[in-house]
């Protein structure tokens, strides 16, 4: 038996399967809990459908690349494993990164064919230890934090600003990685070569022109049904541009970098 | 009004107790995990190296998962955050998911509502990514060449990028004047240190500090 082999045998898809299970019950329950306390206080059951479907319908796709990101693991760790992390805690831009840093602790190279069982458990480990310091933040601290946080929004006009800031916060998100898309496309190989990808930077363009086009269809001319379903709509237009952009790149990026340059060195 | 502050008050308390156990418990569990494979495998993790490690690759990690607490709390709430930081995946899934369906639902920040409608997008949201998972753990086989084809390949690379743009058309949108400082700063910054590049997440912090203390400073102007 290989150590691929045992890394994906029926003990594995135990343990990590048992885990998953208990997370999955834990999301019913506090569900349940929220759908039940939202009808105590009077929540439109309506509204609560409305947020459900929403949600669901959102988180299909990214779901299929996080997918993908268990597809690509498990050439290294096995099934189980990836699909573990991916369902729980885990991140799509994490786990590679620190399995990768942990299998060169370990002293070898991220693959099945040098993969051992020592070197599997400890890259286990280093995945798990690494990314918990949320998890262990919340359990000692959310009810000190939230319940600060809810004392300071009491008092009329000071909640107002409570709500200004989530929506400032999240431009600030936002901003953060369009800005690193432009600083990928123009400084990505070195400082202003403009020979960096430009795909992330025109999939972000081209979803932001599909959410647009849904925003202004749902509230202009009576679509409002695709209110709920215009961010993955734009999502999906949006990583379909993307299969193009990637197709005609190397000639766009040519022509985008040859221009710039032919406007700069026409300056200079 | 008594009796619905004591059922408030019921209720976090009771969403703090649960959060609190099943954090504990999932904790345990995950870190129990790779010395229960261990057992199975006949080898258990080297500790050492896994401390080395830690220091190398982990300690960014714990520094984002600070900022990621600090940030993403307030937007969530209580019962949203334990399950957040429990089911993982907040950026490019959880934290996009739980504030479309509070503009959806049209709640506001920090209230009771919000709380609500939080915890039910994040464990929807939770559930459709375990069932997605385990569908495609048990359909992996037949599925692997269609989903890791290279034709399909740039689309699922290019989630996140998807995701921020549409994000960006409804937030910058919603307040342009405010986007610009932002979005002008993490460029000037990316583009001239291209290092931060792997460091994305790291800037959030600086450039939502921004943010809010220039809308802080328009909202005592405007009082």
């Amino acid at each position: 038996m290989t150590i691929l082999e045992k890394l994906s045998d029926g003990t594995m898809y135990l343990i990590c399967g048992g885990i998953i299970a208990f997370v999955a019950v834990v999301c019913l329950v506090f569900a349940v809990r929220a759908w039940r306390e939202g009808r105590a206080i009077g929540m439109d059951p309506g509204l609560m459908k409305k947020v459900i479907k929403s949600s669901a319908a959102f988180s299909v796709l990214p779901a299929v690349a996080i997918l993908l990101g268990v597809i690509a693991l498990s050439g290294a760790l096995g099934i189980p494993w990836p699909w573990l992390r991916l369902s729980v805690i885990g991140a799509l831009h994490y786990e590679t990164q620190v399995a990768q840093g942990a299998a060169e602790q370990v002293g070898i190279a991220l693959s099945g064919s040098e993969m051992t069982a020592g070197a599997f458990s400890t890259i286990a480990l280093l995945m798990s230890v690494c990314i918990l310091w949320g998890m262990v933040l919340n359990l000692f601290f959310n009810k000190k934090y939230t319940s600060r946080l809810a004392g300071k929004k009491t008092g009329g006009e000071k909640g107002s600003f409570g709500n200004r800031a989530m929506t400032a916060m999240f431009i600030g998100l936002v901003s953060a990685y369009i800005g690193s898309y432009i600083g990928g496309f123009v400084s990505g190989g070195a400082r202003l070569d403009f020979s960096g990808d430009a795909v992330p930077l025109l999939t972000a363009a081209a979803a932001a022109l599909a959410m647009a086009f849904f925003t202004w269809l749902s509230r202009k001319r009576g679509f409002s049904f695709l209110e709920e379903f215009s961010l993955a709509l734009a999502m999906l237009v949006g990583m379909a541009a993307a299969i193009a952009f990637r197709a005609l790149l190397p000639h766009g990026a040519e022509a985008v970098s040859g221009i710039l340059r032919l406007v700069t060195e026409g300056r200079g | 009004m008594k009796e619905k502050n004591v059922r408030n008050t019921s209720y976090e308390q009771r969403t703090h107790l649960l959060g609190r156990g099943v954090s504990a418990l999932t904790l345990l569990l995950l870190v129990g995990a790779p010395f229960v494979i261990g057992a199975h495998l006949g080898a258990m993790p080297d500790l050492g190296a896994a401390g080395r490690g830690f220091l190398s690759v982990g300690l960014v990690w714990m520094v984002s998962s600070v900022v990621e607490f600090l940030v993403y709390t307030p937007m969530l709430g209580s019962g949203g955050s334990y399950l957040a930081f429990i089911t993982g995946n907040l950026i490019n899934m959880k934290i996009p998911c739980a504030v479309n369906a509070r503009d959806l639902a049209g709640v506001k920040a920090g209230t009771k509502e919000n709380e609500i409608v939080s915890t039910l997008s994040i464990a929807v949201s939770s559930l459709v990514t375990i069932l997605v998972l385990a569908l495609g753990v048990l359909l992996l086989q037949p599925l692997t060449p269609v989903l890791s084809s290279p034709v399909l390949r740039p689309a699922f690379d290019n989630v996140v990028p998807a995701l921020f743009g549409a994000m960006a058309y409804k937030y910058y949108r919603a307040d342009l004047r405010l986007a610009v400082w932002p979005l002008v700063l993490m460029s000037v910054l990316f583009v001239l240190l291209p290092s931060l590049q792997s460091q994305t997440s790291i800037m959030i912090m600086p450039s939502g500090a921004l943010a809010i203390l220039l809308a802080w400073l328009r909202w005592k102007k405007e009082r």
